[in-house]
C-alpha cells in the first residue's frame, strides 16, 4: 500500500496530508492515514517532505517497470 | 452529508484558480504589480501541479550563449518538442523572447538554474542545432515560487476547488469554490475583477497504461481540465483539443521527462533503432521519443516490438549523474528509486518503453497576445490551446497573465455576486450529489468515460459512425452520472467534480474531432485518409453560444 507510514517514527505532524498533490493520506484522529492508495501519484512529494523521515514508497506490482537484457549480447 | 456555505464572500482583484508553476508565477507578477491576488489551488501550491517535485528542462534563449540572431533561435526551438504545429508563431516568439527573464527572476528566489556553475543546455534538441534546454535544478520550485508569492501579498489558499465561473454582462466578476480540507466540503464564493485559469491539462481522460489504476499517469493526475471545462461553460473558445496526443515513457510505470534518459532508443537485441545517435549522449538525449513518441505503440501494433530505452553502453559517470542528479532535478527520481529497490542494473538491462494514451496538454483556451480569452477578465496560462513551451512557455504565459490582469483590473468596477442566479443552482446541485445516500461511486463514472474516449474518440481509428455514437454515449453517462453519482466526503466529491468536468471536456474533444474531415497525426479518420493541404496551420476552435455550439478554423497569428 503505497507509500508506507512508519508508524514508530511519525509524530503525527500532519504535512504528508497537507502537501500530497492527489489528496491520498488524511489525518483520522491525529493520525495519518493512507487513505486512497490506488490514487498514489508515486511522485514521493511525502517521502520527501516528512520531517521525521517516516515514510517509504512501496511500488505496486501494477506499476512494474519491465527491464530485459539486450538478446543481442551486450 | 449537507454542504457547508461559508457567508463570508472572498474579495479580490484577481482569483488564479490553480496554484502550479503558471498560477505562482501570474501571481508573483500581479503582486509585483500592487493588485490584490488569491491564489485558490484544490491542493498545496508547494507540491502541486505539473512541477510539483521539480522539473529539469526550462526552454530559453540566453544571448550571450545563442547568439543575437533570433529568427535562427525561433526555427530551431520550433524543431523541438516546444516548436511545432498548432502554436501560433506570435506566442511562440513571446515565450521564448521572456524566457531568460524568468530564469534570471528564478535564479534570484533560490532555484538552481546552474547546478554545474553555467549555463548548461542538454537535452530535447536536434543534433547539429544549438541547444536550448536549459539544465537546471527544479527540486525546491515550488516552495521557493510560493515563499516569493507570500512576499508579494498574495494570500493562498490550498485545499480549494474552484468549480463555476460567475459572469455578468458578458464578462467574469467572480467564481464558486468549494473548500475540501475538512471531511465536509464547504461553499466559498469569490468576487474577482480578472480570473485566471490556470488548472493544467486534463490528464485522465483516456485509459492510462494500466486502466486499473487510473492515477498511474505521466501529467499529474489531479490535472483534470477543470479550467477547460469551466472555460466551455463560461462561452470561452478552447483550441485544439482533437489535435490532443501523446507521451511516452517507461512502459506500466507512466512517467514524465523522457528527455532525461540518456540512452539509445533500441530494440530487443539493444541495437539502436533510430537515425539520429549511435551512442548515449548527455548532450542529447534521446530525441527519438520527441520526435516519434509514438514509435513505441507503432512498433509493438506492427510486431517489430518491444521497444527500450538501452542505457547499457552509457558511461558509469553519466549513469550516476541520470539517476542521482537528473531525475531528482526532474522530479521523476520515483523511477530511481524503484530501480534501486528492485536491484535493476541499467549498465545490463534495458527498460523498456511505452507510448502513452491521449491527454490533453497544449490544448486549450484560445489566448491573445495579453494571455486573455474572448471573455473579457478570463485569462489562461499553463495547459492553453495555442502555446507550447512546456514549463518556459507555462511560467512566461504565467507572468504576461498576471501583468496583463493588473492592467485590466482597473478598467472595470467591482461587480457584486452575492445575488448571482448560478450560485443557487450550483449549490442545489452539489447538495443532491452529497445528500444521495447510495448510488455510483465516481469511479464507475471515470472507467467508462475512458472506454468511450478510447474506443470512440482513440489513436487508432477515428469515424463519423465512431463519433456519432460516442457522442450519443457521453450524453447517456453524463445523463446517468448526474442522476446517480454520490459522495461520501469532501475527497469523493472533488473526484466527482472532477469526472463530469472531463465529460465535457472529452464531450468538445470529440465535436471537434468529427468536424476535422481529414487525417492528421494521431488523428486518423479512415472515412478522410488524407490530410486536407488546405488546413495547414489552421487552428479549430469551440465556443459554446447558449445552446449552440460554434466551431471555427482560424488563421494563425
Amino acid at each position: 500500500m503505497p507509500p508506507i507510514i512508519n508508524k514508530k517514527k511519525c509524530v503525527s505532524c500532519g504535512y504528508c496530508a497537507q502537501i500530497c498533490p492527489v489528496d491520498v493520506i488524511k489525518m483520522e484522529h491525529k493520525e495519518a492515514v493512507v487513505k486512497y492508495p490506488d490514487e498514489c501519484w508515486h511522485c514521493r512529494a511525502c517521502e520527501k517532505d516528512c520531517p521525521k523521515n517516516a515514510i517509504t514508497m512501496r511500488y505496486p506490482l501494477s506499476h512494474l517497470m519491465l527491464n530485459m537484457k539486450p538478446l543481442g549480447g551486450k | 452529508m449537507s454542504i457547508k456555505i461559508r457567508n463570508e464572500i472572498i474579495k479580490t482583484d484577481f482569483l488564479i484558480v490553480g496554484g502550479g508553476s503558471a498560477g505562482m508565477q501570474a501571481a508573483i507578477a500581479a503582486g509585483e504589480k500592487g493588485i490584490d491576488v488569491v491564489i485558490a489551488e484544490k491542493a498545496d501550491t508547494r507540491r502541486s501541479g505539473s512541477g510539483a517535485n521539480g522539473n529539469d528542462h526550462f526552454a530559453c534563449y540566453i544571448p550571450e550563449c545563442h547568439g543575437d540572431d533570433f529568427e535562427l533561435v525561433i526555427r530551431q526551438i520550433d524543431m523541438t518538442m516546444d516548436g511545432g504545429p498548432f502554436q501560433d508563431p506570435t506566442m511562440l516568439r513571446l515565450w521564448v523572447s521572456r524566457s531568460f527573464e524568468v530564469v534570471q527572476k528564478w535564479e534570484a528566489i533560490g532555484i538552481n538554474m546552474r547546478p554545474t556553475g553555467k549555463w548548461n543546455f542538454e537535452g530535447h534538441s536536434v543534433p547539429g542545432n544549438q541547444r536550448y534546454h536549459l539544465k537546471y535544478d527544479g527540486t525546491n520550485q515550488k516552495m521557493a515560487l510560493t515563499k516569493e508569492a507570500k512576499a508579494k501579498g498574495v494570500k493562498i489558499m490550498n485545499k480549494m476547488v474552484v468549480n463555476e465561473l460567475l459572469l455578468d454582462q458578458g464578462r467574469v466578476v467572480g467564481a464558486i469554490g468549494i473548500d475540501i480540507s475538512d471531511t465536509q466540503p464547504e461553499v466559498v464564493i469569490f468576487q474577482a475583477k480578472a480570473v485566471l485559469l490556470a488548472t493544467g491539462g486534463a490528464s485522465r481522460l483516456y485509459p492510462g497504461i494500466t486502466p486499473q489504476y487510473m492515477f498511474n499517469d505521466c501529467g499529474c493526475p489531479a490535472n483534470t481540465g477543470a479550467g477547460h471545462a469551466m472555460a466551455l461553460r463560461a462561452g470561452v473558445k478552447l483550441a485544439n483539443l482533437d489535435m490532443a496526443a501523446g507521451h511516452a515513457g517507461p512502459r506500466y510505470f507512466a512517467r514524465g521527462g523522457k528527455g532525461t534518459w540518456i540512452g539509445l532508443t533500441s530494440d530487443i537485441n539493444g541495437t539502436c533503432i533510430t537515425p539520429y545517435q549511435d551512442k548515449p549522449s548527455r548532450e542529447n538525449g534521446d530525441i527519438a521519443s520527441d520526435i516519434w513518441p509514438g514509435s513505441y505503440r507503432d512498433r509493438m501494433q506492427c510486431g517489430q516490438g518491444p521497444t527500450y530505452m538501452n542505457c547499457t553502453q552509457t558511461t558509469d559517470e553519466d549513469l550516476d549523474y541520470m539517476l542521482h542528479t537528473a531525475m531528482v532535478s526532474e522530479g521523476i527520481d520515483s523511477i530511481t528509486d524503484q530501480l534501486a529497490q528492485r536491484n535493476i542494473d541499467l549498465r545490463k538491462e534495458m527498460i523498456e518503453f511505452g507510448s502513452y494514451n491521449i491527454g490533453i496538454g497544449s490544448q486549450g483556451v484560445d489566448i491573445d497576445t495579453h494571455a486573455m480569452s474572448n471573455v473579457p477578465g478570463i485569462f489562461a496560462a499553463g495547459s492553453v490551446g495555442n502555446v507550447k513551451g512546456s514549463l518556459a512557455g507555462a511560467v512566461v504565459i504565467g507572468m504576461v497573465a498576471g501583468e496583463s490582469a493588473a492592467d485590466y483590473v482597473k478598467t472595470v468596477d467591482e461587480v457584486s455576486v452575492e445575488n448571482h442566479p448560478l450560485i443557487a443552482e450550483k449549490i442545489a446541485f452539489y447538495s443532491e450529489i452529497l445528500e444521495r445516500e447510495s448510488g455510483a461511486h465516481w469511479k464507475e463514472a471515470g472507467a467508462t468515460l475512458q472506454n468511450i474516449m478510447n474506443d470512440y474518440a482513440g489513436a487508432n481509428v477515428r469515424s463519423e459512425s465512431l463519433f456519432a455514437a460516442g457522442l450519443a454515449y457521453l450524453a447517456t453517462l453524463k445523463e446517468e452520472s448526474l442522476k446517480h453519482l454520490y459522495a461520501t466526503n469532501s475527497h469523493e466529491f472533488m473526484r466527482v467534480l472532477e469526472t463530469l468536468d472531463l465529460m465535457e471536456v472529452g464531450e468538445a474533444l470529440m465535436i471537434m474531432a468529427r468536424n476535422r474531415k481529414e487525417t492528421r497525426g494521431m488523428h486518423k479518420r479512415v472515412d478522410y485518409t488524407y490530410t486536407n493541404l488546405l488546413l495547414n496551420g489552421k487552428f479549430q476552435t469551440i465556443q459554446r453560444v447558449g445552446d449552440e455550439v460554434k466551431l471555427e478554423f482560424r488563421s494563425p497569428f
